[in-house]
């Protein structure tokens, strides 16, 4: 069915890219959920009213982008550091040495 | 499973182990039952989602998510952030169905609900009507760049675009007046942030229906793989009835079977050819398995064309399969279902007595009573009035709780316009000889409009020690 060479049995324990999609996807959820659950309760303008002079001028649409983009940040470096322990810890069967131990 | 020895697949194994993704799935277009199933299910769901976008409700959008105005539109209903709590309900409806209806059905959701296979199937219809069926589009892909080549790929993906646009803009549109959000568009006048959400959800219509496709559901959807902690032996799922088709093997049409040492599996492979996740039903159930039923619906015809049974794969539970009686009401189904009925009773309930007004009487901290002319005591309050109506109101306030009580308000009625506060400044007051101690205070609130929307709220007041 396809054409060429078999890509050889790739381990996906590496690659760049899954690691970005395993960063990126779980954060995405979870700031979704965080986000509803947040602007739930607080108004985004309530930061500019009464919050710090960082949010001064806040309009409340871009108040939602900048919380959403806020907790998508902070889940995507739980999920990076969930990932670094898994890929860095020694595992039994040999099959992820942490750096240095081969 | 049983012992049944596997003949190996004649199909082409998916090369590359944990690479599957990289290899692109051709499903094979599918008629029958289930297909037929779920094209009512793709036209009905998009029909309401692109029809109900520009439905109008006593002069406003029937369903609009305003967030700009945070505030909830559904048909006769506003809700407010305050009204977080009616979300939150819905919320765990939506999620003890699916639990329910997953124990009972399997992924039913997955198959015919769930706006990923929904929208693919959208989007393999229009790859259908451009290139072409499976082998005519597995043939174009290999071909060299050409004219005819551009055109059918062009085509598809213009039109893919303008459907993902489409979808992008009636998204948005949920959540900005549809109508105004056309009308900016059609005048080039639409703000950056509109721009940018239709943007994104356009893209990420077209990179999920178009590109992703089943890799959303193998790789990235958390229910696919939790699943399986709904299912027991009596939930229905798709299956292969190996005691019935193995040994399979190829044989001329009209043979018996058995007599050649055969089962009803001709090792024709359709099964796997409209798979949209590529996989072998035969080898059993796979969390990649969306239960769409296409492998039932191919497996049928090739056995009619056959002569034989239909069935060989066919939607059953695991016990059915084991000859054993298969039971719908287990305690799993009962706790999923009183639970189900539990919350959405509650929900309707606190719906039926929703008022759409709150009172907050805060009593003057400064001073505990204070002396006032003709021997009287007074307390002085702060009523915050909210109407949580999509009308205004005038409001008309009482207070009970002592004798010869008397309320002083800056106004006999109070309005207050839809969604909004009004504050304002009232006082109680009571001759001297009988504020002395601590009273208990009621104070009502009611529209003057609509005598159903009250609340009431208690409160003290303070007179001097007797």
């Amino acid at each position: 069915m396809s054409p060429g060479p078999t890509p050889p049995p790739a381990d996906r324990r590496r690659g760049w890219g899954l690691d970005i999609a395993l960063v990126l996807w779980p954060s995405f959820l979870a700031a979704c959920g965080a986000s509803l659950l947040f602007f739930a309760a607080v108004d985004p303008v309530l930061l500019r009213d009464a919050g710090p002079q960082l949010f001064a001028g806040l309009e409340r649409d871009a108040g939602y982008a900048l919380g959403f983009a806020f907790f998508w940040a902070i889940g995507a470096v739980a999920s990076a550091l969930t990932v670094y322990l898994i890929r860095t810890a020694r595992v039994d069967e040999g099959r992820t040495a942490p750096p240095g131990a081969s | 499973m049983n012992a049944t020895k596997l003949t190996p697949l004649p199909t082409p194994e998916l090369p590359g182990g944990f690479y599957v993704a990289a290899e692109k799935i051709y499903p094979r277009e599918v008629q029958g039952r289930f297909a037929r199933l779920r094209q009512v299910a793709v036209v009905l769901l998009l029909g309401l989602f692109y029809g109900v976008a520009w439905l109008q409700w006593d002069g406003h959008q029937a369903l609009l998510f305003d967030l700009p105005a945070r505030k909830f539109h559904i048909f006769s209903l506003t809700l407010w952030p305050q009204d977080f709590l009616y979300l939150a309900l819905l919320l765990i409806i939506a999620a003890l169905s699916l639990f329910f209806f997953t124990a009972l059905g399997g992924r039913l959701w997955c198959g015919y609900a769930c706006p990923q296979t929904v929208w693919t199937e959208l989007f393999v219809w229009i790859e259908q009507w451009t290139e072409g069926t499976r082998s005519q589009r597995m043939k174009l892909d290999r071909a060299p760049w050409s004219a005819h080549k551009l055109l059918r790929k062009g085509s598809k993906q213009i039109l893919w675009l303008a459907l993902a646009a489409y979808t992008g803009f009636t998204f948005v549109g949920y959540f900005t007046p549809i109508r105004a959000l056309g009308s900016a568009m059609a005048a080039l006048s639409l703000g950056a942030w509109p721009t940018f959400w239709i943007f994104l959800y356009s893209l990420a219509t077209y990179g999920n229906a178009g590109f992703l496709r089943e890799q959303v559901c193998k790789y990235m959807c958390p229910y696919a793989r939790f699943q399986s902690a709904m299912f027991d032996n009596d939930t229905l799922i798709i299956s292969y009835d190996e005691a019935r088709g193995e040994p399979r093997g190829a044989r001329p049409r009209g043979t018996v079977a058995r007599s050649r040492g055969l089962g009803d599996c001709i090792a024709c492979t359709m099964c796997v050819q409209v798979c949209p996740t590529g996989i072998d039903i035969r080898r059993g159930l796979q969390y990649e398995c969306i239960a769409c039923g296409a492998c039932i619906d191919a497996c049928d015809d090739v056995m009619d064309k056959m002569g034989s049974a239909r069935g060989l794969i066919r939607y059953t539970t695991e016990n059915a399969m084991h000859g054993r009686r298969t039971r719908i009401l287990r305690p799993r189904m009962l706790v999923y279902a009183t639970l189900l009925t539990a919350v959405s009773t509650a929900l309707v309930y606190l719906l039926i007595v929703r008022t759409p007004l709150i009172l907050d009487v805060i009593r003057d901290r400064n001073a505990l009573y204070r002396e006032a002319h003709g021997d009287r005591i007074e307390n002085a309050y702060t009523l915050k009035i909210i109407n949580l109506d999509d009308k205004p109101h005038d409001y008309r306030l009482a207070a009970s709780g002592m004798n010869e009580l008397e309320l002083v308000l800056p106004t006999g009625l109070i309005a207050v316009p839809p969604g909004s506060v009004n504050t304002i400044a009232a006082r109680l007051e009571a001759p001297r000889e009988l504020a002395g101690g601590v009273h208990r205070i009621t104070l009502t609130l009611a529209a003057e409009d609509a005598p159903r929307i009250a609340v009431r709220e208690t409160t003290r007041f303070i007179g001097p020690s007797p």
